[in-house]
């Protein structure tokens, strides 16, 4: 089910135009009070953690030591001492980069199927196997089909095959087993 | 199954419709993903800057000079190419693009060094020689303007100075007077 799910929303990724462009632009003016000092550095490390470093795999303009990342920290931080909001900064490089540099996906269009989708698919899973309980025979009140014999189906210990070859054999085993052909020894029934 | 007698009687195998059914519902959509790429590069990450405005920049010319800007562009169509020395692609398709440049002196051909040293840079154009300028960009902000992940990758903007193509890789030169044609004619 998972699979499906994720199957499912990059095909509509796949299938849906580019979301329509974010409600910051590039040119705005700042949103924000510009920043300074210790805070400075604390929101770029913040941003910076958000936004994927495109020449690296995985890794966040905060994380990774290459040119292009420390530049688009640099980046950052001149925008967050401009005035420039988390928003606005994100919108910017999307703007340029795509969805793709969010490390987040933002909240919108199929989106939605990323961060609510698996715990859908776990409620669905969760439904499922409740229905299934449900209609087990077990719990209607039927015999459990067991693919084991119950000990009450099996022959007694001094029982023995009608097959006079196969009672010489197990009469055979007993005596080897338990010092006694016929089943329980008369030691055992005392 | 063997019975008593020692004949084996052949039973067709049932299919269970709700196990083909959730089954198909995980293998369909991922079959569909597979055919809607089959064709596609993938490397190749969709610039969303196709069809917008390309961002503006005013930088200098390798070996100093007057700044060169985008909007000094407009009227004619632009090719763009990000490029550096320490790129191999870039070696191949160079002489491309300095034949496609002289070739085509109506398209503004830029060159903008993404992440080298000015001196090196000089060095290169001086032995393989140049018909177009290349401008420094030191601190890389053209470069992510632009969305770029690597180097070679070349715009061609029409002389609206809309981007029209993103080029990932090396160029030849009849991939470059294609995509010329294209932006001659806005992209349509």
């Amino acid at each position: 089910m998972t699979v499906a799910a994720y199957a499912l929303s990059v095909l509509l990724a796949a299938a849906t135009p580019p979301p329509p462009a974010t409600t910051s632009r590039p040119g705005d003016a700042p949103r924000g009070q510009p920043l300074s000092g210790k805070l400075l550095d604390e929101r770029t490390d913040e941003v910076g953690a958000l936004l994927r470093c495109p020449v690296c795999q995985g890794l966040s303009v905060a994380d990774s030591p290459s040119t292009m990342a420390r530049n688009m920290k640099a980046e950052v931080r001149e925008k967050l001492a401009a005035g420039y909001d988390r928003e606005q900064i994100l919108a910017d490089f999307e703007h340029s980069y795509g969805e793709f540099v969010r490390l987040q996906p933002p909240m919108r269009g199929v989106n939605w199927l990323v961060w609510f989708g698996p715990a859908g698919v776990l409620v669905a899973g969760g439904a499922v196997i409740a229905w299934a309980l449900r209609r087990s025979p077990r719990s209607g009140g039927e015999k459990a089909t067991s693919p084991l014999p119950r000990d009450s189906d099996l022959p007694s210990r001094d029982t023995l095959p009608a097959d006079p070859r196969l009672a010489a054999a197990v009469r055979r085993v007993r005596m080897l087993a338990y010092g006694w052909p016929d089943g329980i020894a008369p030691k055992e029934r005392s | 199954m063997a019975t008593s007698s020692g004949a084996v009687t052949a039973t067709a195998p049932r299919v269970n419709r709700k196990v083909l059914v959730a089954g198909l519902a995980i293998v369909l959509p991922l079959l569909a993903v597979l055919v809607a790429n089959l064709g596609r590069d993938p490397h190749t990450v969709r610039s969303p800057l196709v069809g917008r405005p390309a961002p503006p920049f005013r930088l200098v010319p390798v070996g100093g000079g007057t700044p060169i800007s985008l909007e000094s562009l407009h009227g004619k169509p632009a090719v763009i190419n990000f490029w550096a020395t320490w790129c191999v692609p870039c070696f191949q398709e160079h002489g491309a693009l300095v034949a496609s440049a002289r070739f085509l002196p109506d398209v503004q051909f830029l060159g903008i060094v993404y992440e080298d040293e000015e001196g090196k840079t000089d060095e290169f154009l001086r032995e393989r020689g140049t018909s177009y300028p290349s401008l420094m960009d030191k601190d890389g902000r053209t470069a992510i303007a632009y969305g770029v992940f690597g180097v070679p990758e070349t715009f061609f903007i029409d002389p609206e100075g809309r981007i029209v193509e993103k080029f990932v890789g090396p160029l030849d030169r009849g991939t470059i007077l294609s995509l010329v044609a294209q932006a001659r004619g806005g992209g349509r």
